[in-house]
């Protein structure tokens, strides 16, 4: 091999080992911050249990937001099908009420109760999270509730 | 009548715009130049009179209609213009055509190259001004016409958000003439150093006015949302920063074409690439993927659409780049030179974007297989940060080298002087303030090695009287300053949420907040409470007044913080809107330090980019 080659060879072999590295890097970040949307049924048949931090999108339930001390609250998100127990401490954001749609994030104590460190209080002009008017399609409650 | 008069004028530009194209093919140069122009002012003028409607609120024309009220501010009936999807098309386009007529007045040696300037330009207007007239005509009529309009988004009225998306757009759209200017070159065979310095002003141009863009969303975002945040890694924001960190890497590469006739190829494939990012900024932003304010196309096929385009423009560029292109020219350079420097400057973006557009598009690509998914913002700020050092590093260091070769030692004993001063300030700042952590340490160490460089550099130009690089030096001494208000913010600021009710007190280490009174108002079609805070820090007494809206039809909440400057920080509340029959509204209080810094960082990095417009060489 001449000198030329040899240097090619050598770039490529340094450009393509910090490319793997990085690449991997960037991966394992991705992975380790990805934060998955679940609905409560969806849920319900997970195999296993997420123990990372998850997203649950739904229905505040009608009669379940409970107020406890200081700012911790208590409601259920619901699909119309499961239902989820949320134990939540923070402040309410605008519009959060009983019986319009939510996504909260947080972190699963039991399959039926996860403990939100935020409450996300995006909504499009139909009042609903775009996440949660998807799983109440899937759910199939739309129709009935929604007529569209 | 106003909608037919307004369609007229818009197929006149289209047509004017075909037999523009039609000249180019006969070779009639002039002629081409001249029908372009023309269909530039027509569709200046149909966007004057898409004004002139939404500002006496003309409701049979369709986006009048939707998007505007009686009701509203006159200055918002005006801004309501590019407020959704075909006003803000239209305006797109308005700025295409612009772009190109400057050129056309502004390059006075009518030649080959630019009537492929012009031709090229003319090809991307057409393609838009199509897709305005078959699927978001803003002049569609509607019989009977009617009394009332529809409204505006209220969280849009707000004069930030008025001025931001023309900015916005005229740095996205600028990026065409750089595409046009480089595909032209590629054919006539004229990418070189002269080329270079005839683009330059336009591709920094385009630059300083998407800087000046993005700023003024992040300011919006601080001082309306409420979250006490400048930038929310939100995939809307991640739209407008891909094609910045592209563009910012080819100013780099442009200015190594420049001065040293290099990295023509690589250059080309910069300029392809921004302006791809820029339109996928747009179709992300625009195109409803993205659950947010600016989506304002929900309808699917105009989405589909936007797609085709950006995927023919940027196959078209391409296939045009590979086909003409010719070597670049190596010339032996060490590896202690200014483009070696320059070079790694681009790998070091390059892989920015990378991080950005993964984590912006694979919750998006999911999503097309059922799967919801969010990427936090740990995943920007862990990759980035370690990279960011690095990167300020080499800025630091690879400015003080020369052209093509230097000698490394020399400037490197200098860097490790300047590197101990930096480390012992920023080592004294953490153990005074008691936040002995690591990545703070290297945060201020690289940010203050970067202003110290640069101080120095201005004071051995301001000694020697040599050139003053002035515009590199006002740039990056506001990265500097906006990396280490960046790290001095996220480290020093603090937060706290509380429920409070009137008259009640409460009490944190050494903050007590009183909530004294409120008062609601109803003022058209909104309720406004206002109240009024007493705030205690470290002794200091003083009233904060944040107030909140809701607003009905659509119903929506905006909240207007209540902010107390000082001179290191800022104090920041915000309020939610109370439950009916409560009178406990819910709180956001933010102490956030260093916070002007990084205003005047970004004001430095735009006065270097203005500065840079106007200057002829480096």
């Amino acid at each position: 091999m001449n000198n030329k080659v040899k240097n090619r060879l050598y770039i490529f072999l340094v450009t393509s080992i910090t490319v793997l590295i990085l690449g991997r890097f960037v991966y394992v970040s991705l992975k380790k911050n990805t934060v998955y949307f679940f609905s409560p049924t969806e849920l319900r048949y997970q195999t296993e249990i997420p123990n990372g931090l998850i997203r649950i999108g739904g229905m505040v339930k009608k009669d379940s937001l409970i107020k406890r001390k200081g700012n911790q609250y208590s409601f259920i998100i619901t699909d119309f099908k499961n239902e989820i127990l949320v134990n939540y401490n923070g402040i309410k954001p605008n519009l959060f009420t009983e019986g319009q749609g939510a996504v909260v994030e947080g972190k699963l104590n039991t399959r039926t109760n996860l403990v939100a460190s935020k409450i996300l209080a995006k909504h499009d002009e139909n009042y609903m999270p775009k996440e949660v008017a998807d799983a109440l399609k899937k759910s199939g409650d739309w129709k009935k509730k929604y007529g569209k | 009548m106003a909608s037919n008069f307004a369609n007229t004028i818009l197929i006149l530009s289209l047509f004017s715009s075909f037999l523009s194209n039609l000249f180019f093919l006969k070779n009639k140069t002039y002629l081409s130049i001249r029908f372009f122009n023309f269909s530039s002012f027509l569709i200046l003028l149909s966007f004057g009179m898409l004004v002139f409607f939404f500002c006496i609120s003309e409701f049979s024309i369709s986006a009048v209609y939707e998007n505007s009220h009686t009701l509203k501010p006159f200055f918002y009936k005006f801004a309501g213009t590019w407020g959704n999807h075909e006003g803000s098309l239209l305006l797109f386009i308005v700025i295409v055509a612009l772009y190109g007529s400057f050129f056309s007045i502004l390059y006075k040696d009518i030649s080959k190259f630019k009537s492929w300037v012009i031709f090229f330009q003319n090809n991307i207007f057409l393609i838009f001004l199509i897709f305005l007239i078959t699927t978001s005509n803003p002049f569609d009529m509607i019989l009977p016409k009617p009394s009332e309009g529809l409204g505006l988004n209220p969280i849009l009225q707000d004069p930030l958000l008025v001025i931001h998306p023309p900015f916005l757009y005229l740095g996205y759209v600028g990026f065409s003439l750089t595409l046009s200017l480089v595909l032209a070159a590629l054919v006539t065979k004229k990418l070189n150093n002269s080329w270079a310095n005839i683009c330059w002003p336009y591709v920094m141009a385009s630059w300083v006015f998407l800087t000046i863009g993005i700023a003024l969303g992040s300011i919006w975002a601080y001082y309306e949302l409420g979250w006490g945040g400048y930038w929310f890694w939100d995939p809307v924001e991640n739209a407008s920063l891909m094609p910045w960190l592209s563009g910012t890497a080819l100013i780099h590469s442009l200015l190594v074409l420049k001065v040293r006739n290099q990295m023509q190829n690589w250059t080309a494939l910069l300029a392809i690439l921004t302006f791809s990012f820029s339109l996928l900024g747009t179709f992300l932003v625009r195109s409803g993927i993205l659950n947010s304010v600016h989506a304002f196309a929900n309808d699917p096929e105009r989405g589909v659409f936007i797609l085709v385009i950006i995927f023919f423009i940027t196959s078209i560029s391409l296939s045009i780049k590979i086909f003409y292109s010719s070597k670049s020219i190596n010339k032996n350079t060490s590896f202690f030179s200014k483009e070696s420097f320059l070079n790694i400057n681009n790998l070091f973006l390059l892989f920015f974007l990378f991080v950005v557009l993964l984590g912006t598009i694979y919750p998006i690509i999911l999503s097309f297989f059922g799967e919801v998914i969010s990427i936090g913002p740990v995943y920007y700020n862990t990759i980035l940060a370690p990279f960011v050092f690095i990167f300020l590093l080499a800025m630091s260091y690879g400015p003080l080298l020369k052209w093509s070769h230097d000698n490394r030692l020399e400037k490197l004993h200098f860097m490790v002087i300047i590197f101990i001063i930096s480390s012992l300030l920023s080592l004294t700042i953490i153990l005074l303030s008691k936040r002995n952590e690591l990545l703070l340490y290297l945060g201020l160490t690289v940010s203050m090695l970067l202003i110290l460089t640069i101080f120095y550099e201005i004071f051995k130009n301001f000694r020697s009287k040599t050139t003053f690089y002035y515009p590199r030096f006002l740039s990056h001494l506001g990265v500097g300053l906006f990396f280490l208000s960046v790290f001095l913010n996220s480290y020093y600021s603090e937060t706290k949420d509380f429920e409070i009710d009137v008259g009640e007190v409460k009490n944190f280490n050494n903050l007590s907040v009183r909530f004294l009174n409120h008062n609601v108002y109803k003022i058209d079609n909104y309720l406004e409470m206002k109240t009024d805070f007493e705030i205690t820090e470290n002794n200091k007494i003083f009233n904060l007044k944040p107030s909140v809206r809701r607003y009905f039809q659509p119903e929506q909440i905006t909240s207007e913080t209540s902010i107390k400057p000082t001179i290191i920080s800022n104090y920041y509340l915000a309020i939610n809107f109370p439950d009916l029959n409560s009178t406990t509204i819910g709180a956001r209080y933010y102490y956030n330090f260093f916070i002007h810094g990084i205003w005047l960082g970004l004001f430095l990095i735009i006065l270097g980019g203005v500065f840079s417009v106007f200057k002829k060489r480096i």
